[in-house]
């Protein structure tokens, strides 16, 4: 996939590819060759491993997400996965591996209630084996037209603010740039949900967010990700930029 | 470069997490203790000439070196990957912490790797 490729991520764009078993077989194929070429060989040979133990443990699908299923990997990416069954063993493996993990009634729970990860998974990761549920979960986004709750993230946002803020007074300075970062992102996540555009990889955000006419928040984030060696005072005034977001946040309260 | 020492913020991140813990704030106490672990192997792996280079695998990895070079009692590399995992899943999938053993023996075990850090770096 090239970087500069972006997939439909508008409220009504969902892929087709559910509607028929040759249509879904073709995604298939061609997810799992976007995966390998977004993968460098050492990382393929990490997929394929986790592939094999979760299709060992009765999975009911695995799914390659984030930065490198978008082909927009920064130096601080993980490798990340989605797989729909028991969490397969990683710990062993060489790489920032990060593995949501969850059963089939909590992946339809997820989608219902309005997080973004399912859907994330389903509107933009290269999928790795399916035995049925992503195919169906892709149905329906499209036939109940399922869009995240950006409420959902809203409210979580106050307290991810005040983590930042304790880290920023405790002068940890590595703890707070990881703890503001998720924070900007979290904050840019809910915000871009709330305009209707589904956020892509983090990397992309801030042209998401400037394409929404959020310029302060873009370049925030922009410098938190690009940036590892921000100072604490600089680290608050970037985390500033969230408080618009607060606002909405206090409004939903 | 931090202004103070990890050896000391790893300290201070502990006594925030028994703090967020008695007050019934598990998912602040996971935070924290995650903060707490990674500042006390990065501690002991500076002292003990280990490049963590600001990366949360980097970290983990380095304490399990710290224990295969017999310098801890105690593989922690787990244990960071475990946190780490637990404060996303908490901050960005909504998820509760669901530890195997409990928060408690969580507790126990950064206790012991930041008492490590505290002796020796």
């Amino acid at each position: 996939m090239k970087a500069d490729h972006l997939p439909p991520f508008r409220r009504d764009s969902v892929d087709p590819a559910w509607e028929s078993h040759s249509a879904w077989k073709a995604k298939l194929v061609r997810d799992r060759e976007t995966a390998s070429m977004n993968q460098t060989p050492e990382q393929r040979a990490i997929t394929r491993t986790l592939m094999e133990r979760a299709l060992e443990s009765g999975a009911d699908g695995l799914a390659l997400t984030g930065s490198t299923a978008r082909d927009r990997r920064t130096a601080i990416s993980d490798l990340d996965y989605h797989v729909v069954g028991s969490r397969p063993r990683h710990h062993d493996l060489p790489d920032e591996v990060d593995i949501y993990a969850g059963d089939s009634n909590s992946f339809w729970q997820k989608l219902h209630s309005g997080e973004d990860f399912v859907q994330w998974t389903l509107r933009f990761g290269c999928i790795l084996f399916d035995r049925g549920i992503f195919r169906a979960g892709l149905k329906a986004i499209a036939t109940e037209r399922l869009w995240p709750d950006p409420g959902l993230k809203l409210r979580r946002l106050p307290q991810l603010r005040d983590l930042s803020i304790r880290l920023l007074d405790m002068e940890d300075r590595d703890a707070a740039q990881d703890q503001v970062r998720a924070t900007l992102t979290s904050a840019s996540r809910a915000l871009l949900l709330q305009e209707g555009i589904f956020p892509l990889a983090r990397s992309e955000l801030p042209a998401q967010l400037r394409a929404a006419g959020q310029p302060d928040l873009a370049a925030a984030l922009d410098q938190v990700i690009v940036d590892q060696t921000l100072s604490l005072q600089k680290l608050r005034r970037r985390l500033a930029t969230v408080d618009p977001v607060l606002h909405m946040a206090d409004t939903l309260s | 470069m931090s202004p103070k020492p990890k050896k000391d913020l790893a300290r201070e991140h502990i006594q925030t997490a028994l703090e967020d813990y008695e007050r019934g704030s598990e998912n602040d106490a996971v935070n924290a203790l995650f903060y707490a672990a990674e500042a006390a192997v990065v501690a002991l792996a500076d002292y003990h000439g280990i490049n963590t280079q600001q990366r949360h695998n980097l970290k983990a990895d380095a304490a399990t070196e710290l224990f295969l070079r017999k310098l801890i009692d105690q593989d922690f590399g787990p244990l960071l990957r475990e946190l780490n995992q637990a404060r996303k899943d908490i901050w960005y999938e909504g998820d509760e912490p669901d530890f195997e053993d409990g928060l408690e023996d969580v507790i126990a075990q950064v206790e012991e790797l930041v008492s490590a850090a505290e002796e020796q770096a």
